[in-house]
């Protein structure tokens, strides 16, 4: 037999075998692409943050956010991790008149999300409802998103966390960004951000939340009356994070 | 010995049987031992389901045992890019399979696999720390 016969015949042969072997795995493999109609289209979650209401003592959304989504607090500055923090604001000199400010601080959720464009491997991304956040398994821990942020929201897991209080959400292993995500996964569940169930249950009530593309809602209205701050809004960043009494 | 004599017109069909029989020996022999092997090898992956509300599995287990990291990966693209949570997640499958020393550690083990799911993600070790966490329907993001 020559080759050039040789390899007339086995070919077929060859595809046959190996067409045959993977059939079943094939058949298997229907179609199952992620929808595209998404239930998160139409909606825009925002929050208002009434510092007049706020108690500068306070930690419930604090604590309440860690005990949600395992925030790390490694009891060390350089590796803690904030959602949602209190700092304080001084002004620049006393003569100004202006008063120190305890300020609730967290991710803006920004409708134009710097941290969202800068992310080498699309991990940070704007879902259809406006919340920012990221997909962890892609993360690959470049850190541009922390440069990118102007708010400072973001934090790197130096360390794996060693606290695991709500084994039902996952935790981040080290080596990974993470920042607040308005609690998606309760949202999609039809629920509302840890934060704003325990700064109601506090009865401080200084954390209101919604959608601000129902006009009935109460934050659309709030931000319809116009009276509302947002950190830095001449950046152009769009944050969907407004401030009462700041 | 000459080139001329190893290559002769009757030598060259002896040297392509033998080549093909190499290329075609790893073929063959996964062929054959396919199912014997795997079967030796696996352990069975179905425990018992232990009051489980689930009826079946989310998909059949042929699926299940070739695709599982595919079907893994679309559910969890469904839910972190899309927000749809109507399917059981990796918790989820710790209400039927509940020992993750069987049910992942070992199989990947004996595939040299490293598994990366369980630095972040809940998974119970034994049916007894099971209860920490109840249901299946997890808030997984
Ligand atoms: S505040 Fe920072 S982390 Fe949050 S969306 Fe804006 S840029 Fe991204
Ligand atoms: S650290 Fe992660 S989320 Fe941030 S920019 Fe890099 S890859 Fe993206």
């Amino acid at each position: 037999m020559d080759r050039r016969i040789f390899l007339k015949k086995s070919g077929p042969a060859l595809a046959g075998v190996s067409g045959a072997m993977s059939l079943p795995i094939l058949a298997s493999c229907s179609s199952q692409d992620a929808q595209a109609d998404s239930p998160l289209a139409g909606k825009k979650w925002g929050m208002v943050i009434d510092l007049t209401r706020c108690q500068s003592d306070c930690t419930a959304c604090m604590d309440a956010c860690r005990q949600e989504n395992n925030v790390a607090l490694h009891g060390d500055p350089r590796w803690d991790v904030h959602w949602i923090r209190r700092a304080t604001i001084r002004p620049k000199d006393e003569s100004s008149g202006l008063e120190e400010k305890s300020v609730l601080l967290m991710c803006n959720q920004c409708d134009n999300p710097p941290c969202a464009q800068v992310c080498p491997v699309q991990a940070t991304y704007k879902r259809e409802d406006g919340i920012v956040l990221i997909d962890h398994h892609r993360c690959i821990g470049c850190r541009y998103c922390m440069i990118a942020c102007p708010y400072n929201a973001r934090f790197f897991n130096y360390k794996d966390n060693p606290e695991w209080p709500n084994k039902e959400y996952p935790r981040r292993s080290h080596g990974v960004a993470e920042s607040c995500h308005f609690c998606a996964h309760l949202l999609d569940k039809g629920g509302r951000p840890a934060c704003v169930e325990a700064c109601e249950q506090a009865g401080q009530r200084a954390l209101i939340f919604g959608d601000m593309n129902d006009p009935e809602s109460e934050i659309a209205q709030l931000v319809k009356e116009g009276l509302l701050k947002r950190i830095r809004a001449d950046w152009g960043t769009e944050p969907k994070v407004y401030y009462q009494g700041l | 010995m000459k080139r001329s004599t190893i290559l002769t017109e009757k030598n060259r069909s002896r040297w392509a049987t033998i080549f093909a029989a190499i290329i075609l020996l790893p073929i063959g022999i996964s062929a054959i031992g396919l199912d014997v092997s795997r079967d030796a090898e696996m352990p069975d992956v179905f425990l018992e389901p232990v009051d489980s509300k689930w009826e079946n599995c989310i998909r059949d287990s042929t699926e299940m045992r070739f695709r599982h990291m595919d079907v893994l990966k679309e559910i969890r693209d469904k839910v972190i890019r899309y927000g749809i949570r109507d399917e059981v997640t990796l918790a989820g499958c710790g209400d039927c399979h509940q020992n993750r020393d069987q049910f992942c550690d070992r199989c990947h083990a004996a595939a040299s696999v490293t598994l990366d799911c369980f630095g972040c993600h809940y998974y119970p070790e034994s049916a007894s720390e099971r209860t920490a966490i109840p249901g299946g329907e997890v808030k997984n993001g």
